[in-house]
């Protein structure tokens, strides 16, 4: 049962207006990483969708995301196409591919879904690397930024850029919470909870869970148009597989199967990657540590934790 | 391309060795894996732990045998030192936490390897006797890649026979097919668990040694042979001696062959029939269980 409490509601505007602020009042660098936060946020969440909703622990959500900053990429730079198309274009792409993927792989479970979305994503990576139109190992570089004049908005400017990279963040938060809540979403939770009982009630289970893999898929597809807009350059290194690992991380870290949480996952993951990063070159372990840290501590996420404390009901349960 | 018989000679010979080294990686993982029902991502980590403690043995001690040794030892050491602290309580926490803490566990194993040997690549010397090449099958093939794939045709042998024909291979053969029945049996599964982990990380610290002269020892080598090996393992079936040898004779084929005949496209092979497996034949190509 996927519920927007008060507490989740409020935690991801304050996150959202805490980034917005910081984004205002810091440097430009404030604003690089504002941005960064943003993007691995709807990446997250989108995961979070289908890993801690769905059961569907995807190890090619980082490709999907390629796929949609390639998208886009390839529509700006390479056919000229207007950004509204282009956007489209990159939604759709990852959507299909995510479609294709849910519908192979919905069938198998545990450790071989695991597998099975490692595989799809490492050959959609190795084809892009491979791929000479595509620039191959190079990438392509530029892409250009959606063009929002008309609301009298300049997105060269990275201020305006991230904010509106937060609004995007706020926009897909808002679609999945509602996807969620709506019979879609709770039938997604019933298949998680228990599959051969929901077909047993009539349900294709499979069809469902493709279903919502795709939609997933269309949000990370989103992230990766806004990740090719930041940095204006696409590489093959997007669509590998540690992105998807990363994107993984960061749902642990924040609390999955609650969908606040990874949007201060996302936050916490960037900013101790930068902080971290500042006095060491290697955060990566800090990373490593932070996640056994958080998997031994019960795998709740700090988000996940904390709401699991401050629930009212939770007091007197036995923890199972 | 040469079409020559010698060069599909000499390809058949580097698909060989490839497979070996696969193989002596694999074979630890897919019983760790059918055993404990353990997914331990960090096993890539450790091969590559072998290798950096065997370079640092041969420049210590002189000699590449030496390092041989000092690999799979160390490893062993370090594996029972992660099996304690992490892995055994990580056992019943389904597959999903133990792949996150072993990609944690990657993070900490590559930084604390670059902070410790640094981030460049590092050859290992190869031992005299076998540094030159030798006439066989009529080409001319380095003797190392020859003891390479010796090295992996004993092991292969070595572990058939272990599994095959003593009594602690029944044991864990019957710990893979049912280990609570095994456990109603009087087999003490934990011990045998903990036995079969050791020879795992054994087994890919002298797969990381082995790596070492044709590869160098560099901080990303663990990460790349992971996948690999995953593939292996789950192509020939969790648990699966056999399952592993075939497993590990397919992907090294694919990508020795695959990088001459459609250079580029060979990985994209090995993940097509990874994923036709999965669809077709989610238990592999040769499961243990029955």
């Amino acid at each position: 049962m996927f519920r927007q409490t008060r507490t989740r509601t409020l935690t991801v505007a304050a996150t959202i207006a805490g980034l917005a602020l910081y984004a205002a009042l810091g440097g430009v660098f404030a604003r690089e990483i504002v941005t960064e936060i943003a993007v691995l946020a709807i990446l997250a969440i989108s995961l979070d969708f289908v890993a801690g909703f769905g059961g569907m622990v995807s190890l090619c959500h980082g490709a999907v995301f390629g796929l949609g900053a390639y998208g886009f990429a390839v529509s700006t730079a390479m056919l000229g196409l207007p950004t509204p198309v282009a956007a489209i274009a990159a939604v759709s792409a990852a959507t299909l591919f995510g479609l294709l993927v849910g519908a192979v792989t919905a069938n198998t479970a545990g450790i071989f879904f695991i597998m099975a979305t490692l595989a799809f994503g490492q050959m959609a990576y190795v084809l892009i690397f491979e791929s000479a139109t595509l620039g191959g190992d190079d990438g392509m570089s530029g892409v250009t930024r959606f063009d929002l004049s008309w609301l009298g908005l300049d997105l060269g400017d990275s201020l305006q850029f991230a904010l509106v990279c937060l609004a995007l963040l706020a926009l897909a938060y808002a679609f999945l919470a509602v996807v969620l809540r709506a019979a879609f979403g709770q039938t997604l939770i019933g298949i998680h909870a228990n599959e051969e009982r929901m077909c047993a009630l009539g349900l294709t289970a499979w069809r469902h869970k493709a279903l919502a893999f795709a939609i997933s898929s269309a949000v990370s597809g989103m992230a990766g148009a806004l990740a090719a807009q930041h940095t204006q350059f696409v590489s093959p290194d997007l669509l590998f597989w540690t992105v998807s690992g990363e994107a993984l991380v960061v749902v642990i870290l924040g609390g999955i199967g609650t969908l606040a949480g990874p949007v201060v996952g996302a936050a916490l993951l960037v900013l101790l990657k930068h902080e971290v990063g500042a006095w060491t070159d290697h955060w990566h372990m800090w990373v490593g540590l932070v996640l056994i840290a958080t998997v031994l501590a019960g795998g709740r996420g700090v988000y996940g934790q904390a709401e699991h404390l401050l629930a009212p009901h939770s007091a007197g349960r036995t923890h199972a | 391309m040469s079409g020559g018989i010698d060069f599909w000679t000499t390809q058949v010979l580097n698909g060989l060795q490839l497979s070996m080294l696969l193989f002596l990686l694999s074979i630890g993982l897919t019983v760790i894996f059918g055993l404990l029902h353990f997914v331990n991502l960090a096993h890539g980590a450790l091969y590559m732990l072998g290798a950096y403690v065997g370079v640092s043995a041969a420049s210590a001690l002189g000699s590449f045998w030496a390092a041989l040794a000092a690999g799979p030892a160390a490893v062993t050491l370090i594996g029972i030192a992660l099996y304690l602290a992490l892995i055994r309580r990580m056992r019943r926490a389904g597959p999903m936490n133990q792949v996150l803490v072993t990609f944690g566990l990657i993070f900490v194993i590559v930084d604390v390897v670059r902070i410790v040997w640094g981030d460049v690549a590092l050859g290992l010397e190869q031992p005299a006797m076998l540094s030159g090449p030798v006439e066989f099958l009529g080409v001319s093939y380095p003797a190392y890649r020859v003891f390479v794939i010796a090295t992996g045709l004993a092991v292969m042998a070595g572990l058939s026979l272990l599994l095959n024909r003593t009594q602690i291979g029944a044991m864990i053969r019957a710990g893979v097919e049912n280990d609570a029945m095994a456990a109603c049996l009087g087999i003490d599964v934990e011990r045998l668990f903990f036995i079969v982990f050791c020879v795992g990380c054994a087994l890919a610290g002298l797969a990381g040694v082995i790596a070492a002269p044709v590869f160098s020892a560099t901080p990303d080598m663990g990460t790349a042979i992971l996948i690999p090996t995953l593939i292996v393992v789950v192509i020939g079936g969790l648990g699966s001696l056999n399952g592993a040898i075939l497993g590990s004779m397919i992907v090294g084929f694919i990508q020795t062959f695959g990088a001459v005949v459609t250079p580029g496209l060979a990985s994209v092979m090995v993940y097509l029939l990874l994923a036709a497996v999965l669809i077709a034949r989610p238990e592999g190509l040769l499961p243990a269980r029955g």
